[in-house]
């Protein structure tokens, strides 16, 4: 007879890890899922830099968002998850452009994409502009490239020191040596 | 303390443009600058160059943004198979005794597989193991120092395969029949850790459809080479844990 209560303590606390189980699931799925809605956007628009192609961008994102289960799990993961995710975006994709064998560039045309409050003059001056901007961008190198990328995306030079595995100072220098060239070619 | 006769340097103005100086410094470049229009000029210059960058930057890349739902909705799926296939509020059949004994009923279904195969075709000609034929691939290690693996020179990303060399992983393992696509011919010891480039520490790994895939093995080499990094594991030990059996690397060190 006194077995049954037993039981019944048992499987109540059973019970209750499992609740207790789903609980945490549902709450790191939602997290990840938030993240995702985050910073999907700027994860694909700093993986289209590699050359990769919009569904290889997409299945990287989902690979950075499937490893970021285990990465979360672990203690004081949630330090810093933008660097984390940029820097295991960015390595996943130099593993997928070895892989397609594709090259670095954007590829993007700017003259196919219209400003939409310019009047057909301007236009003209813009998109000549921005073939000039564009020219400059694409010729410096690429780890001089990918610093003003994750900039743009808000990084902080700590961070992309970390994903492109430099010195604070290298970031600082990269960046200001690119921001020259720029401000060379507003000069003329 | 900033001489209110020297301009501020272009890498100062940067560095405090982008909040990257300490206050006190901040506190004396906004001094000088307040004061000097010259700076000021030279600060409007660097925000336009940024603002060039930045509107180029987004004009290549925005338009090209596919929707949001779809790639939503399948990690959502994905999340859920990988959160139920390591066991995390999964359903309790999959516990204890009895995953145990699904493990081990799986891997005698397997090796009697592989016998089958390997005794008809001399080695399988569908290769499905999440780890490599030890004799093929024993795993080589190249000479190489924790100084230099860690060192901010060493490569990040694993070199990659020739083709040639490709194939002849690939033919050495039964594979000439079946598309290249679905294995990811893969370091088994990350020359990332010293492994070598060689056919020795290379073997075809099942690239997507295995819960053991190439992606969870870049999770573990990229925690063992940060613990090998940090001084929690020696560099041999690491590469040991790799040639043997990655696998249960990473549930030893995901712990799973």
């Amino acid at each position: 007879m006194s077995e049954a209560p037993e039981d019944s303590t048992l499987d109540i606390r059973l019970l209750a890890a499992s609740a207790h189980q789903k609980a945490g699931k549902r709450a790191l799925e939602q997290e990840i899922t938030e993240l995702f809605e985050q910073w999907r956007g700027a994860l694909l628009r700093y993986l289209s830099t590699f050359g990769l192609s919009p569904h290889d961008g997409e299945e990287v994102v989902q690979e950075v968002f499937l490893s970021l289960v285990s990465h979360l799990r672990k203690d004081k993961a949630r330090t810093n998850l933008r660097g984390w995710l940029f820097r295991v975006a960015h390595n996943l994709a130099l593993k997928r452009r070895s892989a397609v064998g594709r090259t670095a560039g954007t590829g993007a045309d700017v003259d196919n994409l219209p400003h939409p409050a310019l009047n057909p003059e301007e236009q003209l001056a813009s998109n000549r502009r921005q073939r000039q901007l564009s020219s400059i961008l694409h010729a410096l190198p690429e780890q001089d490239r990918r610093c003003l990328y994750l900039r743009a995306e808000g990084l902080r030079y700590r961070e992309i020191a970390e994903v492109l595995g430099m010195s604070l100072g290298s970031v600082s220098d990269s960046l200001g040596r690119s921001l020259a060239r720029f401000q060379r070619a507003d000069e003329r | 303390m900033l001489r209110e006769d020297l301009h501020v340097s272009d890498q100062d103005l940067l560095l405090w443009a982008d909040g990257e100086v300490t206050s006190q410094r901040a506190a004396e470049i906004q001094r000088h600058v307040s004061a000097c229009w010259t700076c000021r000029a030279r600060r409007a210059e660097l925000e336009r160059a940024i603002a060039d960058f930045v509107q180029l930057y987004r004009r290549e890349l925005e338009a090209k943004l596919p929707p949001m739902d779809g790639p939503r909705a399948l990690l959502k799926a994905r999340l859920a198979e990988r959160m139920a296939s390591s066991g995390a509020g999964g359903s309790n059949w999959f516990s204890g005794a009895r995953l145990r004994t699904a493990a081990a009923l799986a891997a005698l279904l397997l090796v009697a597989g592989l016998a089958i195969r390997i005794s008809q075709h001399g080695y399988p000609r569908i290769y499905s193991g999440a780890v490599p034929n030890v004799t093929l691939t024993p795993g080589a290690i190249d000479p190489i120092g924790v100084q230099d693996v860690c060192s901010a020179q060493f490569p990040t990303n694993d070199p990659a395969v020739p083709d040639p060399l490709r194939r002849e992983v690939l033919r050495e393992y039964g594979l000439t029949e079946v598309s290249a696509n679905a294995y990811e011919i893969d370091y088994l010891v990350t020359p990332q850790l010293g492994g070598a480039t060689n056919i020795r520490n290379l073997w075809p790994q099942p690239a997507l459809n295995t819960v053991w895939n190439a992606r969870v093995k870049d999770a573990l080499e990229d925690r063992l080479h940060n613990m090998v990094c940090s001084g929690q594991l020696d560099l041999a030990t690491a590469q040991r844990e790799l040639s043997q059996d990655w696998v249960a690397a990473y549930k030893k060190y995901f712990k799973m």
